[in-house]
């Protein structure tokens, strides 16, 4: 009998914040500027999407922020939860994945 | 430096950050502030490059929503521990939150705010105003003139001063070619010494006896209609036809006699008697100490003698017992409501069977504190509710104030008593939070066979509380029933966070 997939209910900010981060927009602020929304929307949905596992966190390696002068990054990336959301998102949002294309439309 | 690059510096940026750190939990605070720390620093560099303008403060700000979602979100949080749902502390926080702005409001509203504050008169106890109906009607303009004048070297065994005024609406020249209508009293002039209200004098040489009347404004009327004109004193101006030189102005806090008045004509008798005899007015006196019986203090009153035998009663109410009056309503309604509650609710909060062995006594004297306190915040939350609803638009002689006062103070306690009853019942005894999982027990059609009813449960697990549908004899009353030991695994939070409770 095949696993029932449960289709997690993310608002369309949440899910925007979730595309962008797969697209490659990897850091928070860059992620304000792929989808025009401010800080206050922003990091509050990324701690909501790191906290129910869709996405995880990590800090950049200090040796990169010590050549460019500048203090540490986090960074995010999508896990594989995140990705199985993803899939459901798109069918939920069509209009997502051309508002963010996803890596792999990028290269087509 | 500009202000605007002032506050668009990277300093007032990493200071906004700094002010909302706190509000994150300790634990997470020192990864959240390197990490906005981090983040900031590249938005700092793309505003110089001028891609984002000055969206570095926008930026900033944003930190406050994502700490406070920190905090909100904080299962270890004790403020998300305080204000769970169904919390004794959030109910009597948001209790006293609801009495303190009601407070606040009550002095912001200049109407109750006088009501609030002692009286601006010195010994408002001697001070009486006489009319002709009591209470009822002193709102009323109710005394002659003419008797006025016989008082005055009749009464000396009664009043060591008595005065008049009589208020009505009168054309104003505020400005060379404007003029506009003002509530005038003309008065006599020893109104405001036996009130003995300070005003401005402005000018010193210049006696209130003087052969041109004097007049006295409000500061809120020379403001308004003077646009606050420094020189306004001093000189005449013409209300009604009438010249009359302004002499001072008085704070609006001064005057809490009937009449809403924007200024006063003080004249003396001789002008006075140009009035018709017959006019009324209000009359003011300051009572001899002597005057009246001892212990005569509430209620006081004086008989006239007429032609034809007839005699005519004055009621003499003193300043002081005026000012009592919307205390002593909020007494009267809070005496009507206690009767009327059992009315409206079942007064006895249900049966909880005794356990000495187990409950401390701290615990069960908590629940009794508890429904104490909410009634005592329950008292001032009404009181100054009832006082902004009635004084906000109306002036506090106005009888309608009253009566707003009175219905409004009546069914807030009312209502509010209920609550606090209906409230109490429906709390846990052992943590006084609400219960929950409300469900129905048994079946209606078997009511005279079995128990039916609703049944409520502790989230902590102290018990079930069984409500039956319809009072019976051997059923009259809601019934808790203490859950011992053996139940607590069921209902420790490692459980129930996982199914959804809060």
């Amino acid at each position: 009998m095949p696993a029932m997939a449960i289709e997690p209910k993310l608002s369309h900010t949440a899910a925007m914040i979730l595309q962008a981060i797969h697209a490659g927009q990897v850091y928070g602020f860059s992620v304000m500027e792929m989808t025009g929304l401010p800080s206050g929307t922003v990091y509050p949905a990324m701690r909501r999407l790191e906290r129910d596992g869709m996405i995880v966190s990590k800090w950049e390696q200090q040796s990169i922020a010590d050549a460019e002068q500048r203090p540490l990054r986090k960074y995010y990336r999508v896990t594989r939860t995140g990705q199985s959301a993803l899939e459901a998102i798109h069918k939920r949002y069509p209009l997502l994945e051309k508002l963010i294309p996803s890596p792999e439309v990028k290269r087509v | 430096m500009s202000v605007r690059e002032l506050i668009h510096s990277l300093a007032i940026s990493r200071m906004i950050l700094r002010m909302a750190a706190p509000l994150v939990p300790r634990r997470e605070r020192a990864e959240w502030l390197a990490e906005w720390n981090g983040e900031l620093w590249h938005v700092w560099h793309s505003c110089n490059s001028g891609t984002q303008g000055s969206n570095l403060t926008a930026f900033c700000l944003g930190a406050f929503q994502d700490a406070y979602w920190l905090r909100r979100n904080n299962p270890n949080s004790s403020l998300r521990r305080l204000f769970r749902s169904g919390s004794p502390v959030k109910c009597g926080l948001s209790l006293l939150v609801f009495a303190l702005a009601s407070m606040w409001v009550c002095f912001l509203v200049p109407g109750s705010r006088s009501v609030m504050l002692p009286s601006p008169y010195r010994d408002p106890g001697d001070l009486v105003m006489i009319s002709h109906g009591g209470h009822s009607s002193e709102h009323l303009p109710t005394v002659r003139l003419e008797d006025y004048e016989s008082w005055e070297t009749s009464t000396g065994h009664l009043f060591t001063q008595i005065a008049f005024y009589q208020p009505a609406r009168k054309r104003v020249r505020v400005a060379p070619h404007r003029t506009t209508e003002l509530s005038v009293a003309r008065a006599t002039d020893n109104l405001f010494e036996i009130l003995n209200v300070p005003f401005r004098a402005a000018v010193p040489d210049q006696p209130l006896h003087a052969s041109s009347a004097s007049l006295i404004l409000t500061q809120s009327a020379w403001r308004r209609y003077f646009h606050s004109d420094p020189n306004l004193e001093g000189n005449t101006i013409e209300i009604g036809g009438l010249q009359a030189r302004v002499v001072g102005i008085i704070s609006d806090n001064s005057w809490q006699l009937p009449g809403n008045i924007d200024a006063w004509i003080l004249e003396d008798a001789k002008h006075l008697d140009e009035m018709p005899s017959s006019s009324r007015g209000f009359v003011l006196a300051r009572v001899k100490p002597s005057g009246f019986p001892v212990g005569s203090s509430v209620r006081r009153s004086m008989t006239v003698p007429r032609e034809k035998g007839d005699v005519d009663r004055y009621d003499c109410v003193s300043l002081a017992q005026r000012a009592h009056e919307p205390f002593a309503l909020f007494l009267f309604t809070l005496l009507l409501a206690c009767l009327a509650l059992p009315a409206t609710t079942p007064l006895p909060l249900g049966e909880y069977p005794l356990r000495p062995d187990r409950l401390p006594s701290a615990i069960r004297f908590r629940r009794w504190f508890f429904i104490v306190i909410k009634i005592a915040l329950i008292l001032p939350l009404v009181f100054f509710s009832s006082l902004d609803l009635a004084y906000a638009g109306l002036p506090l002689d106005s009888p309608a104030a009253q009566y707003i006062q009175m219905i409004a103070s009546f069914l807030g306690f009312l209502f509010a008593l209920r609550w606090a009853l209906q409230d109490q019942r429906r709390r846990c005894p052992v943590c006084l939070r609400l219960l929950t999982n409300p469900a129905r027990v048994g079946q209606a059609s078997r009511n005279f066979l079995a128990w039916n009813g609703t049944e409520l449960m502790c989230s902590s697990g102290h018990g079930l509380l069984h409500i039956p549908e319809i009072p019976t004899s051997w059923f009259s009353t809601q019934r808790w029933l203490y859950l011992d030991s053996s139940w607590s695994s069921l209902f420790s939070d490692s459980y129930l966070a996982p199914a959804g409770f809060s």
